[in-house]
């Protein structure tokens, strides 16, 4: 969404090939836009919410809280409360989920070589779930640090379950990606029947699964933030210091052996950084779809399939896709986050699909 | 079709004063308020034809002696009446009361009743839940199969009372259940009476802070008890939503925090640890309190105990007359 050339593409099929080569001639530019945008949407986000706070008390808020200036404007506790504690942890959760959403979905595309794949495909939606739901089951409550019983199991579950896939996926005698896939869609099909059985038994907890499926950012906070903020970054710059073997994966295993990439590991760590940031978003947010599926194709669409683009790029347009997102929720009466983005990014990505004139391959 | 069940709902006066000319001549309780009435009243006689909280006509031909609960209230005001030993089978209640309760089995669990299972068991009445409590469906099917189905929905204090009435009548015991809900009355006008003057803390009454927070609707039954228990309930702004965005928590800056929580693991320490909840008043003054949800939600003979249990909590200084003898079955 944030690198369109707006006017640029709209007039003859030459016109927006020039349009095109322009902008992937220059793909720090278009990054450095879309940080900007980003920048901005973050903003607008603090600045708006269910209570009205002024501009000017909230930049005094936040001048205040990072410099210890004072403008000479006065605020309440509150107003400092909503500012600091809600909104500012709620923006930066959003854009960091929407970053390590993005940077999984590029990364299991890339890998798999199926453009339908996303951060999840790998059962790990169903593991989270199950792990979830597990928890509020059980008749245990832990917190700490704001973490209960549920996000642990769910980090858990996710990352559990992408490594059944694999190792389950590796016991057949062809080893290859489609083996992986299906196992995959197996597993996950097994979990979500074991989701789908605990939910039924779950009575009272039923509304905290349901919460957790559908996704959100209500419970942010600097916490949280501190605990998902290392994983998220540790996993997308591994990621993109692998772009080198993902390019190679990209033209198949075999391409990729000859150019000198050892398929095996470089899949193996692929897949676990993705996994990994994948676990960290969903034990944060619970589970938000359509932000991995189809960011890294509108990147990749506008952009070129280089994963050295597409996967920063893929990381800037998911933070300004669901901090947008996050933000029209909260306008509209905290409805579920992944409502909006699906609203919002599905006739974007369809009007894109639209215009690409030359054809379009993974 | 909601907005005709609550129309009900807030006409208290209207079934409970049966209009005369309609069909008092089939219902036990001819003239009066029937709840506040404690003259003695003919005996029930069945056939007994009879309103519910929907607005149905429910025809029950003879005494029940086979009931079946579909509401944990409903199992409550039927012990409260002596009618505890004719029920056959109850939903499921994950907060079992009265403990006698526990013999009677279970055919129903939230969202799903097993109709087979009643109709097997020969059930002469159910009761049910208005509002999707019970699934309309499975009403449906009960009433297509014959088995007289009465639905209970009562969204305000005055409805409850209504209720226990009426679930009275429906099993044979119309003077107890009159009697019981004239109790409850004058127990209620009692504490509101004491409450009435006393000053109204700003009261976050949480139902569940699980994703979001959860509390009372606008014009809700929970807020007309905070309200009765001399609190000014923090509402989450529309009658139908039952969430509220934790800045507009913080903006309104409740004085007591009641955690209607507390049996799911909620603790003060917890609340006082969210983000950005230090500047509550209720925080910063310790007035963090857990409350017995079931008592003070469930629409059964309890909510008395309920509105006390709130009065203690909003108004611990405050002595409320003792507790009118309940009504002996």
């Amino acid at each position: 969404m944030t690198v369109s050339t707006g006017a640029a593409i709209r007039s003859s099929p030459q016109a927006t090939d020039r349009a095109r080569d322009v902008v992937r001639r220059h793909p720090r530019a278009v990054f450095g836009g879309s940080l900007v945008l980003l920048a901005v949407l973050s903003v607008i986000a603090v600045g708006i919410g269910s209570v009205p706070i002024a501009p000017s008390e909230t930049l005094a808020i936040v001048l205040h809280r990072l410099f210890g200036l004072q403008l000479g404007i006065a605020w309440t506790p509150a107003s400092d409360a909503i500012v600091w504690d809600l909104r500012i942890p709620r923006v930066i959760t959003a854009a960091v989920v929407g970053v390590a959403l993005a940077v999984a979905g590029a990364t299991f595309q890339g890998l798999l070589r199926n453009p339908l794949a996303d951060p999840y495909v790998l059962g790990t939606a169903s593991g989270a779930g199950l792990g979830a739901a597990i928890a509020l089951i059980l008749p245990i409550r832990v917190v700490a640090l704001q973490f209960g019983l549920l996000h642990a199991l769910a980090f858990v579950g996710a990352l559990a379950s992408m490594t059944v896939v694999y190792r389950l996926s590796r016991l057949s005698a062809w080893s290859g990606l489609t083996n992986l896939l299906l196992t995959g869609y197996a597993v996950g099909s097994l979990l979500a029947a074991g989701l789908a059985m605990a939910m039924y038994l779950s009575g009272a907890s039923l509304r905290e699964i349901f919460a957790f499926l559908l996704g959100g950012f209500e419970r942010a906070s600097w916490t949280r933030l501190t605990l998902a903020v290392p994983l998220v970054a540790i996993g997308s710059a591994g990621i993109l210091l692998r772009a080198r073997a993902l390019n190679g994966l990209l033209l198949g295993e075999e391409a990729a052996a000859h150019l000198g990439v050892d398929v095996a590991r470089e899949r193996v760590i692929l897949l676990a950084l993705g996994s990994l940031v994948t676990a960290a978003a969903v034990a944060v947010s619970g589970l938000i779809g359509f932000v991995g599926l189809v960011v890294p194709h509108v990147v990749r669409l506008t952009m070129g399939p280089n994963a050295r683009v597409v996967v920063p790029l893929s990381a800037a347009v998911g933070a300004g896709l669901l901090v947008a997102a996050d933000l029209l929720a909260r306008l509209l009466g905290d409805v579920p986050v992944g409502v909006v983005t699906a609203i919002i990014g599905a006739p974007l990505f369809l009007l894109l699909l639209r215009r690409t004139q030359s054809g379009y391959e993974l | 079709m909601l907005a005709a069940i609550v129309a009900i709902g807030c006409s208290p006066a209207a079934r409970a004063t049966i209009p005369p000319d309609a069909t008092a001549s089939m219902l036990p309780v001819a003239t009066g308020t029937p709840a506040l009435s404690t003259s003695p009243s003919p005996a029930a006689t069945f056939p007994l034809t009879l309103t519910d909280d929907e607005g149905t006509s429910v025809t029950i031909p003879a005494r029940p002696s086979k009931i079946v609960s579909l509401t944990p209230a409903t199992t409550e005001i039927l012990f409260a009446l002596g009618a505890g030993d004719r029920i056959i089978a109850k939903v499921e209640d994950t907060a079992l009361y009265p403990p006698e309760a526990g013999r009677i089995p279970n055919v129903a669990k939230f969202g799903s009743v097993d109709v087979e299972k009643i109709v097997g068991l020969g059930a002469d009445l159910v009761i049910a839940g208005g509002n999707t409590f019970t699934p309309p469906e499975a009403i449906a099917q009960l009433r297509s199969l014959h088995v007289p189905t009465v639905v209970v929905y009562a969204p305000t204090v005055a409805k409850v009372f209504e209720d226990v009435a009426l679930t009275g009548q429906a099993v044979g015991r119309g003077d107890a259940g009159r009697d019981l809900a004239a109790s409850m009355r004058a127990q209620f006008d009692q504490i509101g009476a004491a409450t009435s003057s006393v000053s109204k803390p700003r009261t976050w009454y949480e139902i569940d802070a699980t994703g979001a927070f959860y509390g009372p609707a606008d014009d809700s039954f929970l807020a007309e008890m905070i309200r009765l228990a001399g609190g000014d309930p923090i509402t989450t702004g529309s009658p139908n939503k039952f969430d509220i965005p934790a800045e507009r928590l913080i903006a309104a800056d409740p004085q007591v925090i009641l955690l209607g929580d507390a049996a799911y693991g909620v603790t003060a320490a917890q609340v006082a640890s969210r983000p950005g909840w230090q500047t509550m008043t209720a925080v910063a003054t310790h007035a963090i309190k857990p409350v017995d949800d079931t008592v003070v939600t469930r629409p059964g003979p309890r909510i008395v105990d309920g509105l006390r249990a709130l009065v203690a909590a909003l108004h611990p200084e405050l002595v409320l007359p003792s507790p009118v003898a309940s009504v002996a079955p």
